[in-house]
């Protein structure tokens, strides 16, 4: 005769497991128990004939009075005179009268948490599981730990699907901008490398019969709450342009600056003590209107700057905008972009970049990667296409921070101006 | 006063505010997931050091900053910026920010720092690493 008398079907498929693995009731094993009534002899008999049998539960009217446990029942048989003492007594003797018992309706975390609490012993010999004080059968720890493992696993696998579709949405909202930039600019490079799945650094690009208007920002924070600020702000921004800000980059920054600080309500708490949060959230970004026929690049930068290239100069020019991020409470409501505007010279490079990539820590001496270091990388591949510089810059990155993890969100953005770039 | 001291750890820097000799040191690395909440208990304690501070008393600031992430800088910048309101009601403040020879971020951080706080005499030196 075989005690166990049903173990929950292990031949199930995996989904159907992990589905199934929410409550004690799952980790059930039906074993017939024996009563008080049951001698020694007669337990010696069954852990004899069942080798597998760890505990045999005790149950008294229907309720478990103790557990069984198969090593301390034989090594107490196994002292001098016990088997003589004991052999016609009941089989309470030996067995433990405090065993942990599981509702059959606790949920597996809980259920862990009281076996943790109740001691090794409950790990050793497992558990008795009653449904409202009756007994049912008994469960093991190895099986409880087995399914905590899956709820793990299965959490995780929410979390991370949802972040991963999260990253479609953040990067269908930008197809339309790299679709615009591959019509625009024959010698172009992106570069939008997200720390984590998705990015708090964001860019844009729309074409017009008489130019292009482009963008780079970098939101506060990086992963989701960052990828969040790229929605808002993208959604400010897509509603900030018309015909009249469109060529206005510095009056774009402006509005967006003042749609942000009223929809997230950030008043201005920079002396204030108060611990308690309020929204200090924006974005570093760059806008720039590029005129077609004058050739002429309009761009206004809210703390992040504008890197130029011309043909016959030997140094990369680097153009500040104010330091001012938009949003964020220290950043007044009526703060001033301006625009700073230069000519295109047939053949001049512009680039923008947020800081995850100038303050990556790198290098022997754990420092930023830093403004020399990223001029030395452009100055050395100035003559080649903008895919090659992309990739050398990428690399030059990599090789510099070595073994030392990403900090942040990394972007960048160039483009040559050539003939083809005029009406 | 008090003096106020907190040992550095892998995302926060070693904040050494000693009160009783006017000299406030800064230094390491400040990256914590929550800057808001490491940067509170600091703030309020300067806070209160310079409530209690006689308006001709002379502050010794001391920033070296290896690295710190977006969200500490608002808070860096944020207690400079109440050194900055003590300086304009009085009170003396001379800070000294280093960073390393190599690094441009860090100087030009520290360049922008003194353009913004006009009130704090504020100097930007290399700071060499054995």
């Amino acid at each position: 005769m075989n005690r166990v008398l049903s173990v929950q079907d292990s031949g199930r498929t995996e989904a159907a497991e992990r589905a199934a693995l929410r409550t004690t009731r799952d980790l059930l094993i039906e074993i017939e128990p024996v009563t008080p009534a049951v001698e020694n002899r007669d337990v010696f008999a069954i852990f004899e004939s069942e080798t597998d049998l760890i505990g045999l539960p005790v149950v008294e009217d229907g309720r478990p009075i103790g557990l069984i446990n198969r090593n301390i029942f034989m090594q107490s048989l196994a002292r001098p005179f016990h088997r003589e003492i004991y052999w016609h007594k009941s089989c309470i003797a030996f067995m433990d009268k405090t065993p942990f018992v599981a509702e059959i309706a606790l949920s597996i975390e809980e259920l862990s948490l009281r076996i943790v609490e109740s001691g090794t012993k409950t790990l050793m010999d497992g558990f008795i599981i009653a449904e409202q004080g009756r007994y049912r059968g008994i469960g093991l720890a190895q099986d409880m730990l087995r399914a905590m493992a899956f709820l793990q696993a299965e959490r995780n696998r929410i979390v991370m699907e949802s972040i991963d579709y999260g990253s479609v949405i953040q990067r269908s909202l930008s197809r339309a901008s790299r679709q615009a930039m591959r019509r625009s600019l024959p010698d172009h490079f992106l570069l939008w490398e997200p720390r984590d799945v998705v990015s708090g650094d964001f860019y844009f690009f729309q074409d017009y019969p008489d130019g292009f208007l482009f963008g780079l920002y970098d939101c506060t924070g990086h992963g989701v709450p960052g990828a969040f600020m790229t929605l808002i702000m993208s959604s400010f921004l897509q509603g900030s342009i018309r015909e009249e800000t469109r060529r206005d980059p510095g009056r774009l920054l402006g509005e967006i600056n003042r749609r942000v600080k009223s929809a997230m309500d950030q008043i201005d708490h920079q002396h204030s003590d108060s611990t308690e949060h309020h929204s200090d959230d924006g974005m570093d970004a760059a806008f720039c209107w590029y005129d077609r026929h004058s050739r002429r690049l309009t761009y206004a930068g809210a703390h992040l700057q504008l890197f130029m290239l011309a043909p016959g100069e030997d140094e990369v020019r680097i153009l500040s905008g104010e330091r001012h991020g938009v949003g964020y409470a220290t950043t007044s409501m009526d703060q001033i972009w301006t625009n700073h505007v230069r000519e295109l010279e047939e053949g001049a490079a512009v680039y923008l970049f947020t800081d995850g990539l100038l303050d990556q820590l790198g290098g022997e001496r754990r420092i930023a990667f830093g403004k020399r270091r990223l001029c030395a990388t452009l100055l050395a591949h100035r003559d080649a296409p903008m895919s090659t510089q992309r990739a050398a810059l990428f690399e030059a990155l990599l090789g510099y921070q070595g073994a030392e993890p990403r900090k942040d969100d990394i972007s960048a953005f160039g483009f040559r101006a050539t003939g083809d770039l005029g009406a | 006063m008090n003096d106020f001291h907190l040992a550095p750890t892998g995302e926060t820097p070693e904040i050494h505010f000693e009160y009783s000799r006017n000299r406030l040191s800064v230094a390491g690395e400040s990256y914590p997931e929550n800057a808001m909440t490491f940067y509170a208990p600091i703030r309020s304690s300067l806070a209160q050091y310079l409530e209690q501070l006689s308006v001709d008393a002379a502050v010794e600031a001391h920033f070296a900053f290896k690295y710190f992430n977006s969200s500490s800088t608002k808070l860096i910048r944020h207690l400079i910026g109440m050194l900055n309101d003590a300086a304009s009601q009085g009170v003396r403040v001379a800070l000294h920010w280093y960073h390393d020879p190599d690094d441009d971020m860090m100087m030009e951080f520290g360049m922008d720092l003194g353009e913004e706080y006009r009130q704090i005499a504020l100097k930007v030196s290399p700071l060499e690493t054995a």
